[in-house]
């Protein structure tokens, strides 16, 4: 809202560089560096959860293998490894561990490899089976029948000093596995 | 002047009276949750027809009537296997039956308090407890004769079979319209001879078969003639049974 | 005497606030009488709604607390302990539902109308973003309510951007705020669904609102005249000069009086239905759930059943993404000719198309028949007519029917599950042969039961299965064997 009467504007000719045009340009000039430094640690705050910095897997015990019958499968849960303290349950992650026989186990994600929901274990008929859209596994985690892409998602695991250890700790999609 | 401020103040106080009503009316407007709706966790649920209808109403059928699966809702039947086997039973399965082990540590997905509450409001629900006080009931368990006293018993079996059970059963088991065979191997091989003695004892009022004690012929059947009937139907077992191609010798050929 | 002084004091305030200017050039700006017409009220109800999403949504904030490990309790004590909490639920919760249901209506008519076209596309435009940010907070706000759906909710949808290539991975961790569902994940979408995207729709409704201002409301159509972008200005200018008037107060009255209706159905609809209360808690150890997504979600929920599996990352991943471009689209697609839906057949059948695909698609999801009724096996009884008069084996296949889930899939006589055909009258179209074979090599979208089943327990269910057929009706025989011998 300036009061000065303003000037007609000066024909498209070589405008001269006096100290005001000198100055708004220092001006934003600035102003885009200032952004640009404020942007910064903006984004990299936003997308240091996409930014690897630490490890998204360990290996995590489930329990002593004496828990898991032969040739049976039973819900296993484990704590997230990378939990904060107001995680609440959501720290609480469950699995489906089926013993094959000695120290060979199968350990298999909650997630339906189609959309993850939580599929559920049916020992009378051998079956996983997911509530949302059908999806059914066999005992060995391949697809029985419904639209999953492809078998229940695996973890790695292993058998130390009488315990059963699987490494876990991200949700298993289809670009990222357990 | 002072005519207009106090209709001004019964205005008010009209206005007043009615937002309490109104707000009060909030608490009883059918859209506010009842806290009977309160999610509770699944291992939690101890009310005896929720576990039940949620549990067991698939085979036993409603009320434990009309199902499939052995009749819960008798009184006999209840008195008869008593609480300590029906807990056994509920948690651990019947193995070989299509009856599955409910206990967490077994594989289900009932805590041992939920199974408690199963079996104590199936036997408060529909055991009437003063009404076998009086009576001798048949042991839960049968004995089953020695290798020498098991063709004997057999035979035995198979005449108190032709009293008690042939009218439904046909003599040879075969079945009749009415009942269906007993000596069929799919059939045998599906129930454990437990469980024959419990359909011999309990039998299936709701279906129309008799109680041990309810038969045409007029009296009870005895400890040992219910014994004995097991005995004799489980001889038809076969060792391969529900095969097409191995029925071609039964047991008839190799009766005692 | 009162009024001339009460005049004097609205002069002095004039003078220092300068309204008028502002009032003309905003709701008293002029529009074509034909325009103040109850075809012209979903927009202005949509932004009501708006109103009472943030008058509403402020004060649930007070109470609610974004703490993945206390969000669900601080629900429970909305809506139990909490005076008003659970109104308030109901309100937001139902403002939601009216919300979106008003802005899909707003935008048919604007395209019905062809409101969209020049000099509109940027209007248009505005309104496409604004619909998404809309349904970014009915699926962040679904979010909000961390209960099982809600965990199970974000599960799926990270699923789906597990199937970009190559970007898939670092969205998931971008949208969970980690490599997991947990305390980060809440927070981002409390942030998105309290600062952000109310932050973007205000913005936006802003700058729709000015368009709409700039360019003027749209005149009703007249059957047989489009637009034509090189005398369109004129004509409209031309037509504000013959019949133009002042929004408020000449044109507003049917807005106001469908807003107040909407405002009304919203108290009623909370006061009757009440909000929708948490399931269980957040909690992925408590398999024992059925996730279902919001209303507004259980179109897309259907999609994913009823595609074939092939199909669904194409379409997830490319076809989608070229939908709602396309709907951005179609301004500059079609930017001048009729706009009188009358003159448009192909704009009203791809509508009445796409809406009633979409209703379909959101009422199968409802029953969502191709679930299984996953405890059907432990707590649907087998009718009485199929158990009274059956033989022991017969009867032993019934346990066994129930006893190996096949009741999760199958119904008999409409009760169990719908995956698969209800099993009621199976005996009338398959042999003994046939059963046999499906039940062990199962095909057709059923699980092979070969290893799960011993062969008596085959032997009985199929006694079984042949039991079940009307009782009129012929039971299947072998053709080759007529006397089935």
């Amino acid at each position: 809202m300036s009061d000065e009467p303003r000037e007609p504007m000066p024909p498209p000719a070589l405008p001269p560089v006096t100290r005001r045009s000198f100055l708004f340009k220092l001006g934003l000039g600035l102003n885009a560096l200032a952004a640009a430094l404020v942007a910064v640690p903006l984004i990299g705050y936003v997308i240091s959860a996409v930014v690897q910095t630490r490890a998204d897997q360990a290996w995590i015990p489930l329990g002593s293998i004496g828990d898991f019958p032969e040739r049976q499968t039973r819900l296993a849960t484990y704590r997230n490894p990378f939990r904060v303290a107001w995680d609440g349950t959501t720290a609480d992650i469950p699995c489906w561990v089926r013993r094959v026989g000695g120290e060979r186990f199968q350990v298999f994600a909650i997630n339906c490899a189609h959309l993850g929901c939580p599929v559920r274990w049916f020992p009378q008929s051998g079956l996983f089976m997911c509530p949302c859209h059908g999806g059914v596994y066999y005992e060995d985690g391949r697809v029985a029948s419904g639209p999953p892409p492809r078998g229940l998602f695996e973890y790695e695991y292993k058998v130390s000093q009488g315990s059963l250890w699987v490494r876990g700790g991200r949700v298993p999609t289809l670009s990222q596995t357990v | 002047m002072s005519a207009a401020r106090e209709t001004r103040r019964s205005r008010f106080r009209a206005l007043l009276a009615v937002s309490v009503v109104v707000l009060s009316a909030c608490d009883s407007l059918p859209g506010k949750p009842d806290p009977a709706d309160r999610y509770v966790r699944p291992d939690a649920v101890m009310d005896f027809e929720t576990l039940f209808a949620a549990n067991c109403t698939g085979c036993h059928g409603e009320g434990g009537r009309q199902g499939p699966a052995p009749l819960l809702g008798d009184p006999l039947y209840l008195a008869y296997a008593g609480p300590r086997e029906l807990r056994r039973i509920v948690s651990d399965g019947v193995p070989g039956t299509s009856m599955p082990a409910f206990l967490d540590e077994k594989g289900g997905t009932l805590r041992a308090a939920q199974i408690d509450a199963l079996v104590a409001g199936m036997q408060a629900s529909w055991g009437m407890a003063g009404r076998f006080a009086g009576r001798r009931l048949p042991p839960y368990r049968g004995t089953r004769g020695g290798d020498a006293g098991l063709a004997y018993a057999r035979a035995r079996g198979r005449a108190s079979f032709q009293i008690f059970c042939a009218k439904c059963h046909a003599a040879q088991g075969g079945g009749t319209p009415k009942a269906g065979s007993v000596f069929e191997p799919s059939f045998l091989a599906l129930v454990s001879d437990q469980g024959l003695r419990t359909a011999v004892v309990a039998g299936r009022p709701d279906l129309g078969m008799p109680a041990y004690y309810a038969h045409a012929v007029g009296r009870p059947m005895s400890d040992e003639e219910i014994a004995d009937v097991v005995t004799w139907m489980a001889a038809h077992r076969v060792e391969f049974p529900g095969r097409p191609f191995s029925q071609a010798a039964p047991f008839v050929g190799k009766e005692p | 005497m009162g009024s001339s002084r009460l005049r004097a004091a609205g002069d002095w305030l004039e003078q220092r606030l300068g309204l008028r200017p502002l009032f003309e050039g905003s709701a008293g700006h002029l529009v074509p009488s034909n325009a103040s017409s109850w075809w012209y009220v979903f927009g202005s109800a949509t932004l009501v709604c708006l109103v009472m999403q943030i008058a509403t949504g402020i004060c649930l904030a007070l109470v609610y607390v974004p703490s993945a490990d206390q969000a669900w309790e601080s629900l429970q004590h909305l809506d139990f302990e909490q005076p008003f909490g659970w109104y308030l639920r109901g309100l937001h919760y139902w403002g939601s539902n009216f919300m979106v249901a008003l802005m899909t209506l707003h935008m048919i008519q604007v395209f019905l109308f062809g409101a969209y076209k020049y000099p509109r596309e940027l209007t248009w435009l505005c309104g496409c973003l604004l619909f998404l940010c809309t349904l970014g907070l009915a699926f962040t706000g679904q979010v909000l309510r961390f209960d099982q759906n809600a965990y199970w909710g974000l599960g799926i949808g990270v699923s789906i951007m597990g199937r970009i290539p190559l970007l898939g991975e670092s969205l998931t961790s971008l949208v969970l705020g980690g490599p997991i569902l947990a305390a980060e994940t809440l927070t981002r979408f409390f942030s998105l669904h309290v600062f952000v995207l109310p932050g973007l729709v205000i913005t936006l409704v802003v700058l729709h609102l000015r368009m709409v201002l700039h360019n003027g409301i749209n005149e009703f159509p007249t059957r047989g005249r489009g637009v034509d972008p090189e005398t369109y200005d004129a004509e409209y200018a031309e037509l504000i000069e013959r019949t133009g008037e002042p929004f408020f107060p000449n044109a507003i009255h049917k807005d106001l009086l469908f807003s107040a209706v909407v405002i009304g159905s919203i108290l009623a609809c909370a006061a009757i239905f009440g909000p929708k209360l948490p399931n269980g808690p957040p909690d992925p150890t408590l398999i024992d759930t059925v996730p279902r997504p919001d209303f507004y979600f259980l179109a897309l929920f259907s999609v994913f059943a009823l595609l074939p599996p092939y199909m669904e990352t194409f379409l997830i991943v490319y076809v989608m993404p070229v939908v709602v471009l396309a709907l951005f689209a179609i301004p500059f697609v079609s930017r001048s000719g009729a706009k009188h839906p009358a003159d448009r057949p192909v704009a009203v059948a791809g509508v009445v198309l796409v809406m009633t695909t979409v209703m379909t698609l959101a009422v199968l999801g409802l029953s969502s028949d191709w679930s299984p009724h996953m405890d059907a096996w432990k707590s649907v009884a087998v009718p009485v007519e199929m158990v009274e008069g059956r033989s022991p084996l017969e009867l032993r296949g019934a346990a066994v029917l129930q006893a190996k889930q096949c009741r999760n899939c199958h119904a008999l006589d409409g009760s169990g599950g719908k995956r698969g055909p209800d099993l009621g009258d199976v005996a009338t179209r398959l042999t003994e042969d046939q059963l046999i074979r499906q039940v062990l090599q199962g095909g057709g979208n059923m699980p092979a039961y070969g290893k799960n089943l011993s062969p008596p327990e085959v032997a009985a269910l199929v006694a079984f299965l042949r039991t079940l057929s009307p009782a009129d009706a012929a039971i299947a025989q072998n053709s080759a064997d007529p006397l089935g011998g």
